[in-house]
């Protein structure tokens, strides 16, 4: 896979590197860190809006936004956690995100979960509550409304985003060593 | 640009014929799509492998619904999953806020919103709501149920329907064991499920009726006086005539006028009231016409596929899905047994009286770019190249060349021989030639996780840095530029990598002269295009390569499963046998894009 693909090369110094192997972006606009788990190999790219601060409003830590390993989130793209009225109060929700799951650019996601090995193409919005389970690719420029469930080896896309087809049995693979490459091609110049 | 792998269905392997035509496309897939029979020692695809339904499942509430439901409920989720009407996106369930407008006097009322009855479906998308066709419901679960109870509409299709149904039924049950006679084989109105072959055999065999059967005897009974003008017709369905239980040419009537209300309806509304052919063709039922009356609809179920090999004296399972979690039980992919190939690096070969022309134009990097040429043909000929974008249009008269790199899945090494397929004689000629420079070579086994995935950190460097030329210079200084990434587990491998590098040093730099770069499980060769210059305009550059790789037969069984490293060289170290090889050859497609 990818034996022709590029080294995708940054700045040296722009990217923050974690004892874990995360890179995140200095130009990226994180919130709440404390309430940010990142699980390790995973890139957070230029200019992207990472909420952290938008938790639970009662006492004591909370997670807010968990993502797994080998992740990325694109430039410009906006992860916020989702809330709503709860019993007369204004409560948000946690997002989690899985292993192997790349975010293109400028995404707009409220999900409240996404399943491991899972591609959300450009210009996408996840709405409220959304749940996309495991090995599901989501076209670019769709837009899931609110509550919308994605089902295991689908593919999604069009607004508002409908099934359009299902994927091969050797998605799970494809897509990891995909995300492994990409992420072992991003490097400092 | 594509690479895509031919499936010979079942047929025996041959070469396919060549992209020139077009009934050739239907046997190509990419590689993920395809499946592989180890009994069957065969590509298999998603046209020809056998298809079973291993589970259904809703796609929105992800229930699985047994199989013997299903059919109950219409292949439709039985539970409360609805899709809008108007953008098919599903429909959440919403409790109405009456309850406090009722309670509260005026427009202070509290902002309290007490959930309660009635249930609405709400469309979270164009924001449908079900109060527009007038549904509400009275609990928020088991919508499909309620309205099952509350609908009232279909009453009268629906007990026709079913009585018709029952009328079928009956004689469905009464005939099946019923043989015909083999001269109405003929007639297409005859079901084929209602021949007995061992019957139909007994038959000719007597040459005499073999009934017994109440059924069969009474039918032939009845046909005798006119036996010989009604002969055609012995097997034909006998069927008592269906009484409807309503008269439905009245009903025709009234759709007469329900027309002229439709067409009043429709000068009010403009076009936009209309619904649309796709929404009207996914009701099963006579709905009107107008978008307003388009009801929602429960959401079709999916399933999970069991595939089988087609062949018919293997049927061995390829894919078997786990009903619970998204793994497979059985995955037999053509992605573990066939090597990838990739298409890449285009370069478009210079002329060479080009070479002297204003190197002051040249910038740095394009400077570099010669240096790193001139390193790379060392040895060779004199030949600069250009590098290219994959997807800019071929120009006629010019002369490119690619890398083509083969990816091997094997926990084995394979040696791969590379040939254009041969071409049947009356094939239209293309108007661009296929070089390949280096057709036999080999790919080293594929590695355990870590041990693989830290080549290709380190030889990333190779690969865009320096290319061949700077091999040593990569080595030394690969120990300061990996330091960065790496952990614990990768100071451990590096050594042991290293090791492995020195061992087989010498070979590689011998190989790459020849225009061969390794790494890892990968090997790259190049691929020259020669582009005519009579092709035509915006033709397609497009070719077949015949791949055959050798590998070791014993492991025919169990390519997947891990082998130690001591293993495999003892087994390298032992003298081999011719025996223990095997050959498999699969033939891809390679697109390489258009002719300006």
């Amino acid at each position: 896979m990818g034996a022709f693909d590029p080294i995708i090369t940054y700045e040296k110094g722009t990217y923050i590197e974690t004892d874990t192997g995360n890179k995140v972006s200095r130009k990226a606009s994180i919130t709440g860190a404390t309430n940010i788990i990142l699980g390790g190999k995973s890139i957070i790219k230029n200019d992207t809006i990472l909420r952290g601060d938008l938790r639970r409003s009662t006492a004591g830590q909370h997670v807010v936004l968990s993502i797994g390993r080998y992740c990325l989130i694109g430039e410009n793209s906006i992860i916020r956690p989702p809330g709503k009225l709860h019993k007369g109060s204004f409560t948000f929700y946690p997002i989690r995100i899985s292993d192997f799951v790349h975010i293109q650019s400028n995404c707009i996601i409220e999900a409240a979960s996404i399943g491991s090995c899972v591609e959300i193409g450009k210009n996408c919005i996840i709405g409220k509550f959304v749940i996309i389970k495991d090995l599901a690719i989501i076209l670019p420029d769709t837009v899931l409304p609110e509550g919308t469930i994605v089902p295991p080896m689908s593919i999604w896309g069009g607004n508002p985003g409908k099934l359009v087809d299902t994927l091969p049995e050797t998605y799970q693979e494809t897509m990891e060593s995909k995300c492994k490459n990409y992420y072992l091609r991003f490097k400092s110049a | 640009m594509s690479v895509t792998y031919s499936c010979c269905h079942l047929d025996s392997p041959h070469a396919p014929l060549p992209p020139s035509y077009p009934s050739s496309s239907s046997s190509y897939h990419s590689l993920d799509k395809l499946y592989f029979c180890e009994e069957c020692d065969a590509v298999r695809c998603d046209l020809c492998s056998a298809i079973e339904i291993a589970s259904y499942f809703c796609p929105n509430c992800l229930f699985d619904v047994p199989s013997a439901n299903v059919r109950a409920d219409k292949n439709r989720c039985a539970r409360s999953c609805f899709s809008c009407p108007t953008c098919e996106s599903s429909l959440s369930i919403q409790a109405s806020d009456q309850p406090s407008t009722d309670n509260a006097v005026g427009p202070t009322a509290t902002a309290m919103t007490l959930s309660g009855p009635p249930y609405a479906l709400v469309c979270s998308g164009c924001k449908w709501s079900s109060k527009e066709v007038g549904w509400s419901f009275d609990k928020p679960t088991g919508i499909a149920l309620q309205l099952q109870k509350m609908n009232t509409q279909v009453d009268l299709v629906q007990s026709e329907f079913d009585s018709l149904k029952d009328h079928l039924e009956s004689y469905i049950t009464l005939s099946n064991p019923t043989p015909s006679s083999s001269s109405s084989s003929r007639s297409t109105r005859n079901p084929s499920r209602h021949i007995s072959h061992l019957t139909q055999m007994a038959q000719r065999a007597l040459h005499r009726d073999v009934g017994g059967l109440v059924a069969y005897s009474a039918r032939s009974k009845r046909s005798s006086p006119a036996e010989k003008g009604e002969k055609e017709k012995f097997g034909w369905d006998e069927l008592d005539e269906y009484v409807p239980k309503d008269s439905w040419r009245r009903t025709g009537l009234e759709k007469g006028l329900e027309d002229v209300d439709l067409i009043r309806d429709f000068e009010e509304s403009g076009a936009s009231g209309l619904a649309a052919l796709v929404k009207r063709w996914q009701s099963s039922w006579d709905r009107g016409s107008m978008s307003r009356e388009i009801l929602p609809q429960r959401i079709p179920l999916q399933t999970k596929l069991t595939k089988r090999c087609p062949h018919p004296n293997c049927r061995h399972l390829l894919i078997q899905p786990d009903t619970k979690t998204v793994r497979m039980k059985i995955k037999m992919v053509a992605s573990n047994y066939l090597p990838l190939v990739e298409i890449g690096r285009r370069r478009r070969r210079l002329p060479s009286n080009d070479i002297s022309e204003s190197p002051d134009q040249m910038s740095v990097q394009d400077m570099e770019k010669q240096r790193r040429e001139r390193r790379r043909t060392r040895g060779g000929n004199p030949v600069r190249e250009e590098d290219e974008l994959m997807d800019t249009p071929f120009k006629a008269g010019e002369t490119y060349s690619f890398q083509i790199a083969l990816t091997n899945p094997l926990y084995d090494p394979i040696q791969i021989r590379l040939t254009l397929p041969h071409q049947p004689k009356k094939a239209p000629k293309t108007d661009f030639s296929v070089i390949i420079p280096t057709p036999h070579f080999t790919i080293n086994a594929l590695k355990d996780a870590w041990a693989y995935e830290e080549d290709d950190e380190s030889d990333d460097y190779l690969m865009g840095g320096s290319g061949i030329g700077g091999l040593e210079a990569g080595f030394s200084e690969e120990g300061t530029t990996t330091t960065g990434t790496g952990t614990n587990t990768g100071t451990l491998s590096r050594k042991s990598k290293l090791t492995i590098l020195s061992s087989n040093n010498n070979k590689r730099s011998k190989e790459n002269l020849n225009g061969i770069e390794k790494k890892g499980n990968i090997t790259k060769v190049g691929l020259d295009i020669q582009i005519l210059p009579e092709i035509v305009r915006k033709s397609k550059v497009e070719f077949d390569l015949e791949i055959r790789y050798t590998y070791k037969a014993d492991d025919l069984g169990t390519p997947t499963n891990d082998k130690d490293e001591n293993k495999s060289k003892d087994k390298d170290n032992s003298t081999q046998n011719k025996e223990e090889y095997k050959n498999f050859t699969f033939w891809t497609r390679v697109n390489l894009g258009h002719v300006e």
